[in-house]
């Protein structure tokens, strides 16, 4: 496809995307904004879980803490919201480091272990230390203040749904731009792999580590949005409960395709918030989808939609 | 002395607990390399059949050896119609598989047998506590000490002296060659599943009447376990027992001393084994 | 190519957002006058089930009296339910669902104090009253108050308070105290101990089992070797069952005096005889001998085939009160409930009620009580042994402490 139609289709796209609020109610635009952040989220874990092949089962953690972050910020110093943002996107970071050195030590199952070790210490931390992050009953009453010191207010849906927008967005081009680079090649390769990548002459661990990373500080990003949209933070955010389901949105979107992840965390969202409406066993309902998707599907939904794409293309050129 | 004695047998039965549980777990990692999410949920279906076994029937003993039967017969079932179609594809799926399939199951027992939990009492015989080396001890306890060491024993008999056992083995070790050799491998993997999850009913069974059965038994119980194989190494059976002894130890003595940080101790000790030797005690190099 | 699939997998996604999240509306009937709407979102799966359950059964009930009365004002008294599953970002969700789909303009039902906290820091922004009729959280009509928030029920340090003005008239001077190890169970040992020491008594122990401890051998060891007469418990639920089983294998339930902060009948039904003699506070005893009471209880029964348990009398009441003083406005009018509600009084199935103006805190009797045998019941029963009148329980205004 050529440079010129690719760039109407983005243009398109982005459109769409900026007119919504025009055109859903105030209820939808709501539950829209939260399929954004957890898109965020699991568009974090494809990073290290499409690309590197690292299965994190840790990774709500990193969304805990920037929501940790920026509601201590927000409920403290009334900074403008995107300090908090940052706030709160650095904690993950600055978190992960010490973590992703110790956990990259190991590999497979043992590395997703450790993950998950970390992230259920993270969670205890967060439920005892009661002064701090208010224990079990967490952080209420988080606002969501302006965009700079004295500047527009971000509290209506649509203003906040642009934010939350945007920061997707942005964070979608990060990780392409990411992943197109010899950095996200030397992922694949180490996925493929790690011990020709090390005989190679570089260190797999410091690429596996800086990955970690940053794959928590976008994780961080997505948990920071969250506190004042939803306006507090709990020690639930960083249950391995959330760790499951992120898993879950990047296996039923598509691993490694990175919108693929976005797709599938709100087609997750979705089905739940759709069928717990209708029947108390939606939760069944939801599991057996997963649990069919994951048997018969397992590029997830754009995987086994671009495959689909390819086929019909090959067809149109005449055969493979 | 005796609140010594009073904590070595708690950390014993706790233990026996465990090991009951977690066996199970590492017997699937060794042989199917597979990490079984729901494992957990098949201890609460032994906890929530022997309820109703018991509610029918009036015959504890009864259901402590029938139910175990019924949940590993389910447990070979899952594991045929649905695992066995992804044991080529990466580690991941299987993990993924098992998770869908807890969260399946437990809320067909929430719909069920409902929210609220399903009190049990110990049988007659071992009901109340007696006499033993200068204090008074539950009976159902010591009950699930004897319990503990039974299985351990039977299992490791099993493994080491018994032609099943052999083949178990030779599938664990290199499942091609064992293939080519004539073993039913495929019939070999559900066997083991399913024996593993009747170990894990086993556990419920024992369990439900000193912790009656809830929801979310399943999900307690999985942490520690993966815990204890961790420590203790997947796919060894000494690496279960001794893990299990260790974490039993560490969450009663820890639970009594250090109460505030017991949860913190147990993660810190899984990390530091984790990083000094990531394949546990016993367990093999990955 | 790749740009022009996501375009039209976005594309497609959006549409089938908006169907998707349109079409129960088309499912719904309509209705001839417009009905007055409260949103439960409640605990319904998970853990704390038990909790939610109440509040639904107490509302079903309700709602039913209320039809055969031919509604409230001329219109139908609607209750719609949501399932939390006991997760405080669920519980927003479904509330501001509650409250932006469905119009609601009151809620209740709500089974965790984390989750109400939650809840009720968003209500000045939707504008909608939060009825609590379960959650004990001290900090609701204290440091987070608001003043959408209106507490019904007895809340945990009016517990407390209750349980600890009973055991200093008793005989025992010494306790351990064991609360789980979150805000409620530390909250509700923190008062107890504030409380029982001030009157002179000793506390000889205090210990917090993790929240999902399934083994309290350990602690069952420490309470024997303190030489404690009494054990204070701050359990939920679940935990309760457990450590009250185990305890009872031991025998300590007969050396040490059990005293619980709430004894839940659920708890009585679990654990049954080896619970017998359990002492400790209820915020609704079924067994109040009160005419209105047994007309409840009576009506309960025949409906549930089993007795109230304390959130389903706390939540019908709420729901009563409520009812009567939209009557009393005239309408569903939120800035006029509250106005009509603060300094107003009630008639409850526990007794008198009185709704402070200062924290929308309910002024009622406290109750203490003891699990009994009592062979016109199936289980065993809290009677009441103690009763004290509201202003002896409650905390000063807006604090979490007593004069």
């Amino acid at each position: 496809m050529t440079g010129a139609r690719r760039s109407v289709a983005l243009a398109t796209l982005l459109l769409v995307v900026a007119a919504l609020p025009w055109v859903l109610a105030r209820y939808q635009l709501s539950i829209l904004t939260e399929l954004f952040i957890f898109g965020l989220l699991a568009l974090s874990l494809d990073l290290i879980m499409g690309y590197t092949g690292m299965v994190s089962f840790g990774h709500a953690a990193y969304f805990g803490l920037g929501a940790y972050g920026s509601a201590l910020l927000l409920i403290n110093f009334a900074v403008p919201v995107p300090v908090a943002l940052l706030g709160g996107a650095l904690l993950a970071g600055v978190v992960a480091v010490p973590v992703g050195y110790i956990s990259t030590r190991a590999t497979g199952i043992y590395f997703a272990m450790l993950t998950l070790a970390f992230a259920q210490l993270l969670y205890t931390i967060a439920f005892k230390w009661r002064d701090l992050t208010g224990g079990s009953d967490g952080i209420a009453g988080v606002p969501k203040t302006s965009l700079w010191w004295n500047g527009p207010s971000l509290a209506s849906p649509t203003a906040y749904y642009y934010l939350v927008a945007v920061c997707l967005v942005l964070a979608l081009g990060l990780c392409r731009g990411l992943v197109r680079s010899p950095f996200g090649r030397a992922l694949q390769a180490i996925r493929e792999n790690e011990r020709k990548f090390a005989v190679l002459g570089q260190d797999p661990r410091r690429f596996k580590l800086a990955v970690f990373v940053i794959a928590a500080v976008f994780a961080g990003l997505a948990g920071a949005l969250f506190a004042p949209f939803r306006g507090f933070a709990s020690p639930e955010v960083m249950f391995w409960v959330l760790s499951g389901q992120a898993l879950m949105m990047v296996i039923v979107g598509g691993i490694g395709t990175l919108v693929g992840p976005i797709v599938g965390a709100m087609a997750f969202l979705l089905i739940q918030e759709v069928l717990s409406s209708y029947t108390e066993a939606w939760m069944i309902f939801t599991g057996a989808i997963f649990v069919l998707m994951v048997i018969f599907l397992p590029g997830g939904l754009v995987g086994a939609f671009l495959t689909w794409m390819e086929g019909r293309k090959s067809l149109a050129r005449g055969g493979a | 002395m005796s609140i010594l004695i009073e904590q070595l047998l708690n950390a014993a039965a706790l233990s026996a607990l465990l090991f009951l549980v977690s066996v199970g777990l590492s017997l699937v990692f060794g042989i199917l390399r597979v990490v079984n999410f729901a494992h957990g949920v098949f201890y609460m279906l032994g906890a929530y059949f022997s309820f109703t076994a018991v509610a029918l029937s009036g015959r504890f003993w009864l259901s402590l050896v029938a139910v175990p039967v019924v949940v590993g017969l389910f447990g070979a079932l899952l594991e045929s119609s649905t695992l066995r179609f992804i044991y080529r594809r990466p580690p991941i799926y299987q993990l993924l598989l098992t998770f869908g399939i807890a969260l399946i199951l437990e809320e067909g027992v929430r719909l069920v047998y409902g929210p609220t939990a399903k009190p049990m009492d110990p049988p007659a015989a071992l009901q109340g506590a007696i006499s033993v080396a200068g204090i008074t001890y539950p009976r159902y306890r010591l009950f699930l000490i004897g319990l503990g060491i039974v299985v351990a024993l039977g299992i490791w008999l099993l493994l080491k002296r018994t032609r099943a056992g052999l083949v178990i083995r030779a599938v664990a070790q290199n499942s091609e060659m064992a293939d080519c050799l004539g073993a039913d491998v495929q019939r070999v993997r559900t066997l083991v599943f399913g024996f593993a999850c009747a170990l894990a009913g086993l556990g419920g069974v024992a369990a439900a009447p000193m912790t009656s059965a809830y929801l979310g038994m399943g999900i307690s119980v999985i942490v520690d376990a993966f815990v204890v194989v961790v420590v203790g190494g997947l796919g060894s059976i000494g690496g279960s027992m001794a893990g299990s002894l260790i974490v039993g130890a560490a969450q009663t003595w820890g639970g009594f001393y250090f109460s505030e940080t017991a949860m913190v101790i147990m993660y810190a000790v899984m990390g530091a084994i984790l990083i000094f030797r990531p394949q546990g005690l016993f367990g093999e190099e990955e | 190519m790749k740009t022009n699939r996501r375009e039209f997998v976005k594309a497609g996604l959006v549409g089938g957002i908006g169907i998707g999240l349109g079409f129960p509306a088309f499912l719904r009937r309509a209705y001839a006058a417009e009905p007055i709407k409260i949103g439960l979102p409640a605990a319904l799966s998970g853990g704390y089930a038990q909790y939610g359950v109440q509040a639904k059964r107490a509302c079903e009930l309700y709602a039913k009296e209320v039809k055969a009365r031919g509604g409230i004002l001329g219109r139908p008294l609607e209750f719609i339910y949501e399932d939390t599953a006991g997760d405080p970002a669920t519980a927003v969700r479904k509330a501001q669902k509650l409250v932006e789909k469905d119009g609601v303009k009151f809620l209740t039902g709500v089974a965790l104090s984390s989750e109400a906290l939650a809840v009720s820091a968003k209500c000045p922004e939707w504008k909608v009253i939060f009825m609590s009729t379960i959650n004990g959280a001290g900090a609701l009509t204290a440091k987070s108050w608001n003043r959408y928030f209106f507490r019904v029920n007895t809340s945990g340090p009016m517990g407390a308070r209750a349980v600890s003005l009973y055991l200093i008239e008793s005989p025992m001077k010494k306790f351990f105290a064991l609360g789980s190890d979150y805000a409620w169970g530390r909250d509700s040992v923190g008062s107890f101990d504030k409380l029982i020491t001030s009157a002179g008594k000793e506390i000889v122990g205090k210990d917090y089992p993790p929240v999902g401890t399934k083994d309290f051998a350990s602690y069952v060891t420490k309470v024997r070797q303190s030489g404690a007469q009494g054990c204070y418990l701050a359990l939920p639920g679940q935990d309760a069952t457990i450590f009250f089983k185990q305890a009872y294998q031991f025998g300590l339930t007969r050396e040490v005096k059990p005293i619980m902060e709430i004894v839940e009948l659920e708890n009585i039904k679990a654990v049954g005889d080896a619970m017998v003699g359990t002492i400790g506070g209820s915020r609704y005893p079924f067994t109040l001998d009160t005419p209105r009471n047994r007309e409840f209880v009576k009506r309960f029964h025949e409906t549930y085939n089993m007795y109230p348990d304390m959130f389903d009398g706390e939540t019908y009441e709420g729901v009563d009160w409520l009812a009567q003083v939209i009557q009393k406005v005239g309408g569903d009018d939120v800035e006029k409930v509250i106005e009509a509600w603060e300094d107003s009084p009630y008639e409850g199935l526990e007794g008198s009620f009185f709704m402070r103006k200062c924290d929308h805190q309910a002024v009622q009797p406290g109750f203490v009580v003891e699990a009994v045998k009592d062979p016109k019941y199936p289980h065993p029963i809290p009677k009441i042994v103690a009763t004290y009148p509201g202003d002896k329980v409650t905390p000063k205004c807006r604090t979490e402490d007593f004069a």
